[in-house]
């Protein structure tokens, strides 16, 4: 008699309104086997991930858990069979601090919460599998976003676990950090518990996975052993097809003055957040200027400066040759500044409003779609309509909810909506995360359409493959320092070394 | 949409079966207390004029408090807003020499609207410039107003007689009109008519009303998109305070045209249960506040005929808003 898989998912089907995320999907994983769950944006990955993590019902199919048919309705029921999920948008708690965060993945019952013996419980358990972890008292949201991964995967090693589901576990680490996790990973998979693994980093899959399921428009077109495959292979599986990377674009002439003039920017340290030290770059007009660096080496406070949301203590910037007096969010629209947020559905998107309200949802092109007080709603929806036909945005119109578009449609729009005023500069900050292949390269191209018509652009990224891809020139942020500019051919050791001072664990 | 209406419904049905539990445990009939209730609404031209007069502070606070829950402020100062309204509204007509009606009635509620912008205004500068919550501002302030009306009836402001704490009544100009003779509705109720669709198309059709319900879903997104959010708040709290202002000058001017401690019988927390019940939409404002318009002016006939304690209207309030916070609880942990 055959040994029944941990887990069995037969015949899965979801749908969203008229969008079917999944179609008759099935996936099996065995103890000890890791399982990389690969696909597009919208391909259906975390919705095949919530099923199993008993956030969503199928609307068809059914599952096994050891041989025994079950159907979960919620994740309490997931976490009492041994299913721990870490999610790629983290569900944790800003207010709180670190120790009550882990506490709340703790099963207590009774009165009182023992969080110095919840925070003693979770430093061992660090300890026994390598992860760095922040203080007991600090703030969670004032943690950098790694160290703010790195609860949410201890949170859910901290009760037993027969199956890790991973959701983009990787997107934020640094190499030394995802090398660590990935050992972490196999140490748990020796003692048999199974993992679902999704990413988009090819070269990840074969490194870790044993087999590796491939779904396209919420069908699975491949099952199959990952050693055996390619990254070429797999590439071409998730995607259809695949063309090579546009080759990048020579620097367009320099206008006589550069679109961003950055001179000694400095701010201090402020709360969690690292300061900004004597910080001076240039991005010409049609240049892609990369600011590479590891996460929390001083990004959030550039990226804040130029944005507007806080103003440097010294130092000034120039948009256009203007020197910024007024550092609001506001002025630097006004001055011809586009912005890409980190965080896309806390800083990019209100969840809650339509497509087409969140298309408009920028002053200038506000005061476009409408007319003395008063809202121009069709104007409005064509105008998101045009953008969901010229991106490719899977949704279901320009009525849908926000909230109801996938990661990387969401990117999408916020990208169309960034670049519909022309920006003179567009700042984007880490804007592929958590994106796979194709919705990553229709950013990129959008990236690279700003500087072709002669905007600049500034690119904060801790993926360092996506930085030397699309930059003319690259500077490396480490603790706060911008180093100068290089230019390419890039010298990956070079870069590395700069970047290197920052491979460390976040200091709060 | 659909789904909530029908939780509004379900709560407002289970509100009124909780108080007919609570008249048969105190012994009475909930049948006839229904009955007498409806019939002393709706039976009757009188009955329904009643339910306009009640329904109007009660729909106008209630938009009040939606607009400044929609911008995600917790506005809890809609009474200390009304009745500072009222209180300068009383100010300025007792001291306002003879003018025409309709220019008379037009400044006292114009002094009302600016009573009540001032009062919110407070709380929202309290709140942006100072970091004070805006739950704490306002129902700090609520009682600074009730403080300074009970100082002032029973000093600079009563009347002359002196026989009562309150003020001097309003001159006849600057009283809205009765509509039909015998009768307390007045003048007011169209305003209620013109104010709802004008501030659902504030909301949904304007610019300003998109800046706020984006303010209100998600200040950090909108901020980052451009807009002032700080700059939005102050105006939208502002506009809150002057619809409470508002509905306060509207009761003096038409219904008690005096000051009193005691002015108004919590319209101002009611508003917040009216808002709530009608989901925050200004349609769905206006039926909350018409129902619990039906439930005020039935309770005395309530009480007159079935012998069952007026007060219960008030535990029927109560409950709507329990069971709807608990309906809305359910739907989102089935949902999620």
């Amino acid at each position: 008699m055959t040994v029944p898989p941990l887990l069995s998912l037969r015949d899965i089907s979801v749908r969203f309104g008229s969008v079917t995320a999944l179609d008759r999907v099935d996936l099996t994983v065995d103890a000890g086997e890791v399982r990389a769950v690969l696909g597009e944006n919208g391909a259906g990955k975390s919705t095949l991930m919530n099923v199993v993590y008993g956030l969503l019902s199928p609307d068809q199919g059914s599952m096994q858990w050891n041989g025994a048919a079950t159907s979960l309705r919620g994740p309490q029921e997931a976490h009492a069979l041994g299913i721990g999920m870490v999610h790629q948008e983290f569900a944790l708690v800003d207010a709180l601090s670190v120790a009550e965060n882990l506490a709340e993945a703790v099963d207590e019952r009774g009165w009182l919460v023992d969080y110095d013996g919840v925070f003693e419980q979770a430093e061992a358990r660090a300890a026994e599998l390598g992860l760095a972890l922040a203080p007991a008292e600090a703030r969670v949201g004032d943690l950098p976003v790694g160290a703010r991964q790195r609860i949410e995967i201890l949170k859910a090693m901290l009760t037993e676990v027969r199956l890790l589901i991973l959701d983009e576990p990787t997107a934020v680490l640094t190499p030394a950090e995802t090398e660590q996790l990935f050992a972490v990973l196999r140490g748990l998979r020796d003692r048999g518990v199974a993992i679902l693994l999704i990413t988009h980093k090819l070269r990840e899959v074969i490194e870790l996975a044993d087999t590796v399921t491939v779904l396209r428009r919420g069908r699975v077109v491949a099952q199959r052993s990952a050693r055996d495959s390619s990254e070429r292979d797999l590439a071409e599986l998730m995607v259809g097809s695949l063309s090579p990377d546009q080759a990048r674009a020579e620097p367009a002439p320099a206008g006589p003055v550069p679109v961003l003039r950055a001179r000694r920017l400095a701010c201090a340290a402020e709360s969690g957040a690292p300061a900004l030290d004597d910080a001076s770059a240039e991005v010409g007009a049609g240049e892609i200027l990369g600011i590479a660096g590891v996460d929390g080496n001083g990004q959030q406070p550039l990226f804040e400066i130029v944005s507007g949301l806080r103003a440097p203590t010294s130092g000034s910037l120039e948009i256009d040759g203007t020197t910024c007096s007024v550092f609001s969010p506001g002025a630097m629209l006004d001055a011809g500044v586009s912005i890409i947020a980190p965080d896309r559905r806390r800083q990019g998107a209100v969840l809650e409003m339509r497509v087409w309200e969140n298309a408009i949802l920028d002053t200038a092109l506000l005061r476009a779609h409408s007319s003395a007080a008063s809202l121009d709603r069709d104007g409005a929806t064509a105008f998101a309509s045009d953008l969901i036909d010229r991106y490719s945005i899977v949704c279901d119109g320009p009525d849908a909810t926000a909230a109801s578009l996938s990661g990387g449609n969401l990117q999408k729009l916020i990208v169309a909506r960034a670049l519909a005023t022309a920006p003179r500069l567009l700042v984007a900050f880490n804007p592929t995360r958590g994106l796979d292949i194709g919705a990553a390269r229709a950013v990129h191209t959008a990236l690279r359409a700003v500087a072709e018509q002669g905007g600049g652009v500034l690119l904060l990224s801790t993926d360092l493959d996506e930085v030397l891809g699309l930059s003319h020139r690259v500077a490396v942020l480490s603790r706060g320092r911008l180093s100068a500019p290089v230019a390419p051919p890039y010298d990956r050791r070079q870069i590395g070394l700069l970047m290197g001072g920052g491979d460390r664990p976040e200091a709060a | 949409m659909t789904a909530r209406l029908s939780s509004s419904l379900l709560a407002a049905a289970i509100g009124l079966l909780a108080g007919a539990a609570a008249i048969a445990i105190g012994g009475g009939d909930p049948i006839t207390a229904y009955t007498a209730l409806a019939e002393g609404a709706m039976g009757s031209a009188y009955g329904w004029s009643e339910v306009a007069v009640k329904a109007c502070p009660l729909v106008i606070s209630g938009l009040a408090v939606a607009l400044a829950f929609r911008a995600g402020l917790w506005n809890i100062g809609a009474e200390g807003q009304l009745v500072a309204g009222a209180l300068v509204a009383v100010c300025f007509a007792t001291n306002c020499p003879q003018l025409p009606t309709a220019l008379g009635v037009s400044l006292t509620l114009l002094a009302a609207v600016c009573g009540g912008a001032l009062v919110a205004a407070i709380a929202a500068l309290l709140k942006l410039r100072r970091g004070v919550d805006e739950v704490i501002g306002t129902i700090m302030l609520n009682f600074i107003v009730l403080g300074i009306v009970g100082y002032l009836v029973h000093g600079p402001m009563m009347e002359a007689s002196g026989n009562y704490p309150q003020s001097e009544a309003l001159p006849g100009f600057t009283r809205l009109p009765r509509l039909f003779q015998g009768m307390r509705i007045h003048a007011g109720s169209f305003a209620v008519v013109a104010l709802v669709p004008l501030c659902a198309w504030g909301l949904y059709r304007s610019r300003f009303g998109y800046v706020v319900r984006a303010v209100g879903a998600n200040p950090v997104a909108t901020e980052l998109a451009g807009f002032s959010v700080g700059r939005y708040l102050l105006a939208t709290f502002t506009a809150s305070g002057a619809l409470a202002g508002l509905a306060g000058g509207m009761e003096v001017a038409s219904v008690t045209y005096r000051m009193y401690e005691n002015f108004s019988p919590g319209y101002g927390y009611t508003a917040i249960a009216v808002a709530l019940l009608g989901r925050l939409d200004p349609w769905g404002v206006l039926l909350a506040g018409l129902l619990f318009g039906i439930l005020e002016a039935g309770s005395m006939s309530m009480q007159r005929v079935a012998g069952v304690s007026a007060v219960i209207v008030s535990l029927i309030q109560g409950c709507v808003i329990f069971a709807l916070a608990a309906i809305e609880y359910s739907r989102a942990e089935s949902s999620s």
